[in-house]
């Protein structure tokens, strides 16, 4: 088999599972994870690209998201961290102020 | 060569003037504004009069100060051209724009906005200078609509009064009329010569069909007719006077009605490879010139009598131009700034001295005056030195700049020659007829002023008396225009001056006795012939016509407002923004506060959005 579409299908597969936490889970942190999961399944597509293609934007951009992730993942777990401190639970039933 | 740095204090002076003018003292010390600009107004004259000096001993520019924008072959540029056009009118202008800045001090000492006056008067003075050094026709556009803003805003400096603001949107709106013919004739010089650039232009004439340069001359002098109020666009002048007697003098008399002639002198070459259109601008500026000197002679109100005096002197000048006379045009152009601001000035300071008698008016009329020689001996002086220079009395400046017109007049024609006497002879009338009317003797429907008028102070009779030397004497400096221009200095026909003085004389001489002998003649006829007065009073019923026309205008655009737009167009417009209010109060039934379904809707939209675009492309 190709190792090509091996990382393909794992990024795809990771992308798929990082929605389904984000979409399934109640939890703040597991939203969280989810997102860190999606993340770095674009990075691992957006790599491979540029490993096959010879250069080095893909890289570039790749460093550039592992950078603004790990500044995201500060402030989500912060807003979490908040919350929990202020005495309320992490699920997400809690958040309702955002009804229409 | 390159530029001289007196160029750049041409522009920077009165831009730095502004600046400060503006943002330090409109802001902190509103009634020291004028001080920075009066600084300004010294520096651009001196700089002015070296670089017209310059260009006298042979010096010259052309040159692109910034490149704005470049779209394949066309550019906008903004120039500099100095020659011998530029450069005299430009003297002239700097001269007389200090001078009045100075009258302005004291005529308008005590107004509330006064601030305010400044700045506009000196926005103007900047924008009449970009014109005038201009080497291209769009920067010569933009700085056309420049004045035209300024006179717009000074016309209407008495906004509270309905009069004022009536007069300011049909200056306005009567230039924009004229304005089209500019702009399109602008365009088509693009498309013909690949260029608006004069010199460019010029040397690219020979391309351009015979028909097609017609057209582009007939357009331009379109917008000049509007700027420089030639019939059938003349409407806007005499409603100009309801601003200050300093913008009237300065504006509408003195520069910016000029500029129309300063740029049909300027595209002369254009003018004379098309000499149909030659033959218009001498048709029109005929009929302009003798109907507006026969209006002038019925007018009671002194600024109206001066300012049909100056469309009147204004046809005179597109006479030149139409004869091919460059150098009578040019010369035209600046004696009269001269003396023409003299008379307004004049007017100006007759008015300040009868404050007390005009309950609160802000124009005088003959009605008001009579018998003021008295009273105000030294205004009175100078009205008369004005006065015989306009008429063309030898050696004063009128004199050798009409000369010159009539001289090229004669060589067009005796027909043309004997029109333009007569128009020489109705300036003589009327400016006489005025000058008598309210300095010497009292006729019984005078009201005179109730007490003594008093001479203006020091501020304003300083500039009177400078201006009065100048148009007594800038008759010598008709060979120096010539040679700027590249002519030979004009030769002296005595037929024609002799002529000339005696016409002038001769319309002393009636204007004599239907003033002195017969002192009540101007009211008289106008009792007699209440139907004559009222056709000229709205000239020849143009006025009307042109009411007519515009309401014809406005009346249109209310219906189609009234019909189309509130009938038919809002009610489409107000149901789309229902449309998108009810679609959003629908939508937002799904949004139940639950994130994880708002996470659900991001990635159906983004499903969504990936898929007609994988369609699309």
């Amino acid at each position: 088999m190709d190792s090509g579409l091996l990382v393909w299908g794992v990024s795809g597969v990771l992308f798929l599972v990082g929605g389904a936490f984000l979409v399934l889970r109640r939890q703040l942190i597991a939203m969280i994870i989810g997102v860190e999961l999606m993340i770095n399944a674009a990075n691992l597509a957006l790599v491979h690209a540029a490993v096959r293609r010879g250069d080095a934007e893909g890289l570039a951009a790749a460093l550039l998201i592992i950078a603004a992730a790990a500044a995201e993942a500060v402030v989500g777990l912060w807003l979490v961290l908040r919350r929990l401190r202020d005495g309320e639970t992490a699920e997400t039933d809690s958040l309702r102020e955002l009804s229409g | 060569m390159s530029a001289p740095w007196p160029i750049w204090v041409l522009f920077g002076a009165p831009v730095a003037a502004l600046l400060v003018g503006y943002f330090y003292c409109h802001q902190r010390c509103p009634e020291r504004t004028h001080w920075p600009i009066l600084a300004s107004c010294a520096a651009t004259a001196l700089a002015a009069l070296w670089l017209a000096f310059q260009v006298y001993e042979g010096a010259g520019w052309d040159f692109i100060v910034y490149r704005w924008a470049a779209i394949g072959g066309f550019t906008v540029d903004f120039g500099v051209r100095l020659d011998g056009l530029s450069a005299s009118v430009l003297a002239m202008v700097c001269v007389v724009s200090g001078l009045i800045h100075i009258y302005a001090v004291g005529y308008m000492e005590g107004e509330p906005g006064t601030s305010r006056f400044f700045l506009y008067f000196h926005l103007f003075f900047l924008s009449m200078l970009g014109l005038l050094v201009s080497n291209n026709y769009l920067q010569t556009y933009v700085f056309w609509e420049g004045v035209g803003l300024a006179s717009f805003l000074l016309i209407g400096f008495w906004y509270p009064k309905e009069s004022a603001r009536r007069a300011s949107w049909k200056a306005f709106l009567t230039n924009r009329v004229g304005d089209i013919g500019f702009i399109l004739a602008i365009f088509l010089l693009l498309r013909e010569a690949g260029s608006v650039r004069f010199e460019e232009v010029f040397a690219r004439l020979g391309n351009i069909t015979p028909g097609m340069r017609m057209t582009i001359g007939l357009l331009l002098f379109w917008g000049a007719a509007a700027k420089s109020a030639q019939f059938p666009l003349h409407v806007w002048l005499p409603d100009a006077m309801e601003g200050p007697t300093p913008v009237s003098a300065l504006m509408h008399a003195a520069t910016m009605v000029t500029a129309g002639v300063f740029l049909m002198a300027r595209s002369m070459p254009l003018l004379e490879s098309a000499p149909p259109v030659l033959a218009v601008i001498t048709v029109a500026g005929l009929i302009t010139a003798i109907g507006a000197a026969i209006v002038s002679v019925s007018k009671r109100d002194l600024k109206r009598i001066l300012a049909y005096s100056t469309v009147s002197q204004l046809g005179l000048m597109m006479v030149a131009i139409g004869t091919g006379n460059l150098v009578g045009a040019v010369f035209h152009l600046i004696t009269h700034g001269f003396f023409k601001a003299l008379l307004f000035l004049c007017a100006g300071s007759v008015i300040h001295g009868l404050h007390s008698s005009l309950h609160g008016a802000v124009s005088a009329g003959v009605d008001d005056a009579g018998g003021l020689g008295r009273d105000l001996p030294y205004t009175g002086g100078a009205f008369l030195v004005g006065a015989l220079a306009l008429s063309g009395v030898p050696p004063l400046a009128g004199f050798f700049s009409k000369d010159l017109i009539l001289e090229g007049a004669l060589e067009s024609g005796h027909g043309l020659a004997a029109l333009t006497f007569l128009i020489a002879l109705g300036s003589s009338l009327y400016i006489f007829r005025m000058l008598l009317l309210t300095f010497f003797g009292a006729r019984a429907q005078q009201r005179g002023p109730k007490a003594h008028a008093h001479e203006p102070g020091l501020l304003m009779r300083v500039p009177v008396l400078i201006l009065a030397v100048l148009s007594a004497s800038a008759g010598v400096f008709g060979g120096t225009v010539a040679r700027m221009l590249g002519f030979q200095p004009p030769h002296f026909v005595l037929g024609v001056a002799v002529s000339g003085t005696l016409v002038a004389a001769a319309g002393f001489g009636v204007a004599y006795f239907l003033t002195m002998s017969r002192p009540s003649f101007d009211w008289e006829w106008r009792a007699r012939f209440p139907w004559l007065e009222r056709w000229l009073e709205c000239d020849f019923g143009w006025q009307k016509a042109t009411d007519a026309i515009a309401g014809g205008g406005a009346a249109l655009a209310h219906f189609v407002a009234g019909a189309w737009e509130s009938r038919r167009w809002d009610p489409f417009t107000e149901s789309l923004a229902t449309g998108c209010v009810q679609l959003g109060e629908g939508l937002s039934a799904v949004c139940r506060g639950r994130l994880n379904e708002y996470v659900w809707w991001m990635f159906v939209g983004a499903a969504a959005l990936a898929f007609t675009v994988l369609l699309c492309f």
